[in-house]
């Protein structure tokens, strides 16, 4: 796969604030790309040079090859964004919206008609078209903010918080349609999101801390990486677990032990096979990976 | 072209479906209505008729309801081209309060398009709000006392255009560094409340003290004001001249109507206000293109 987005050594700075720190990172065609941080961490700062509305102090960026400084209405025209609060107009309806935005890049007509009902069968929004978009839900405003964002067919979507507030059933909706999007066109997804079970989904993840990478590799990677394995044992008392002489917690009827890896956790079970007949093996979390990456928690945009 | 267009429709479209934005945009021609309604066509009837009767002169109530709409319909006139210019442009800033401006600015479309379509969106905007008022003061001069010709009508729309193209970038400029909800309600307060006062719509330019009739004698919407003031009294000092009133009395009422307007004691005259006005527009447009073009350069 062909890297979609190459960001070398980016910085920048705004006055004595650094919010971007020598950033490098590659975003390969057709993945998920998930880039986490807390509020401030500079992931909208990244995303605005990318999109060619700010200016880099140092390094290079390219997005399909091509610089954003150089090929700004290039680079715009493959990329499509989904801010995290609708930015439609709310009093124009669905329609007026969606014209006025494909207009923009030099899509009417037929043109617009067929693209609508390409992304409809994916989002299915017809019966919206005439409702202006103040009116609409939570969840149906921001099926329409993705039509707006895909209407000129980009080839890297991102998506910058998408589903906060979402209820979990359009959250699903919405994580379909993106997931046939990827299958059927190849599309590469850009995401910031704070639900981490969204990123634990991703290809590849990014971890942002004041401005530089503090993680970055596969979800699976970074599991094995920043967290351990869990044990969770069932039908035993407590004495025994304490003999084991291995962290653990006691959950409701159960207890809940930390090994460092999969390999202490199968020693752990193969030296008592007489208390491990009923239990189950997990790996840590994308929220433990953060927390051990970064100190910090990842909790709906607030730093803990 | 067709991205300019679109643009276009898009904010022309806002300011009419935004009720809010749209009534807004009215409150000062709407308060300029409530107050000739209530008191300020009686005191101007009165004061016409003392002044005219105490000159030896005997005047028809058709003629002084000629002169005081005339008043009327220019002030409302001349405030109405620039406050709802400014209340219409507030979109603009809107536009970055709600993210629809980072929202536009994602699609491959120039700053200065981006520009132009709030400039002439606001310029259709405001002449469609105007235009429709001057319709209905025309139509209420025809019940008042008429006294105009086609010229002077298609002088007043000229009149009309000039103050629009003035109001529209004035409040480019101005808004153009505006960004946040509490700085709209702000200037729109100011710009409602003091325009019609300095412009002279409220009250005669001629009734400030001297000093303040040197500094918005510096003020270009004066003129705007004036000229609208010309062309819809025209026809009304002709009749005055007709039924032979002393040239020193027409010349008088003239003065107290803001018609002769005075810039440190010359007066100055209709083709220099044409002049001032239309300076004054080219100078604003140059302006908010080079802010637009400064600013064109990324945040840095």
């Amino acid at each position: 796969m062909e890297n979609i987005i190459e960001i070398n050594h980016l910085s920048k700075a705004f006055g004595e604030v650094k919010a971007v720190r020598d950033l490098s990172f590659r975003v390969k065609e057709g993945e998920l790309f998930a880039f986490l941080g807390v509020n401030g961490a500079g992931k909208s700062t990244t995303i605005n040079i990318m999109c060619g509305q700010l200016a880099k102090d140092e390094g290079s960026v390219y997005i399909c090859g091509m610089n954003p400084d150089r090929d700004a209405d290039e680079v715009k025209r493959n990329l499509g964004v989904v801010f995290q609060n609708s930015v439609l107009d709310k009093s124009l309806t669905v329609r007026d919206n969606l014209i006025s935005r494909a207009a923009l890049y030099g899509i009417a007509g037929n043109e617009l008609e067929k693209r609508l009902t390409e992304l409809d069968r994916l989002l299915d929004f017809r019966d919206l078209m005439k409702r202006p978009v103040g009116k609409l839900s939570g969840g149906q405003r921001r099926r329409i903010d993705i039509v707006r964002a895909l209407i000129h067919s980009p080839k890297i979507l991102i998506l910058d918080e998408p589903t906060t507030g979402l209820d979990p059933q359009t959250r699903k909706l919405l994580w379909d349609a993106i997931s046939m999007m990827r299958k059927e066109q190849h599309m590469t997804v850009f995401l910031t999101t704070h639900y981490m079970e969204e990123a634990a989904d991703a290809d590849f993840v990014v971890i942002l801390d004041s401005g530089k990478i503090a993680a970055e590799g596969t979800p699976l990677t970074l599991k094995n990486n920043y967290t351990g394995d869990f044990i969770t044992l069932y039908g035993v008392n407590e004495e025994k677990i304490k003999a084991l002489g291995c962290p653990y917690v006691p959950i409701r009827d159960a207890y809940r032990i930390s090994v460092p890896d999969t390999g202490a956790a199968t020693k752990l079970i193969v030296e008592n096979p007489e208390l491990f007949r009923d239990y189950e093996i997990t790996k840590g979390k994308m929220d433990d990976v953060f927390l051990a990456a970064t100190g910090k928690k990842l909790t709906g945009g607030m730093e803990r | 072209m067709r991205e300019l267009g679109a643009l276009v429709k898009r904010n022309t479209k806002l300011y009419f479906k935004d009720k809010g934005m749209f009534f807004t945009s009215l409150i000062t021609p709407l308060i300029l209505l409530v107050l000739y309604a209530t008191f300020l066509r009686k005191v101007y009837e009165d004061s016409f008729h003392a002044a005219l009767e105490s000159a030896g002169a005997s005047v028809s109530d058709e003629l002084i309801g000629g002169c005081v709409g005339g008043e009327l319909v220019s002030s409302l006139l001349a405030v109405c081209c620039v406050t709802v210019a400014f209340c219409s442009n507030f979109l603009m800033v809107q536009d970055k309060v709600t993210g629809a401006k980072n929202d536009l600015s994602m699609a491959p479309v120039g700053r200065g398009t981006l520009a132009l379509g709030y400039y002439v969106a606001n310029l259709l905007s405001t002449l469609l709000v105007c235009l429709g008022a001057a319709a209905v003061c025309l139509l209420y001069l025809s019940k008042t006392g008429w006294y105009l010709t086609g010229t002077d009508i298609a002088l007043t729309l000229l009149d009309i255009l000039l103050l629009v193209l003035f109001g529209s970038a004035l409040s480019s400029i101005i808004n153009f560094f505006l960004s946040s909800q509490g700085q709209i309600s702000a200037v729109g307060t100011i710009i409602s409340a003091g325009y019609g006062f300095i412009c002279g719509a409220y009250m005669p330019i001629s009734n400030f003290s001297e000093g303040l009739q040197k500094a918005v004698s510096f003020l270009p919407g004066t003129y705007g004001t004036s000229l609208l003031r010309n062309h819809l009294l025209r026809g009304v000092f002709e009749e005055m001249d007709e039924q032979g009133f002393p040239e020193q009395v027409v010349e008088a009422v003239r003065d107290s109507v803001d018609c002769n307007l005075y810039f440190f004691d010359s007066k100055v005259e209709i083709g220099s206000m044409y002049i001032v006005l239309i300076v004054s527009i080219v100078v604003l447009i140059a302006a908010y293109i080079m802010l637009n073009l400064m600013t064109g350069k990324k945040r840095r």
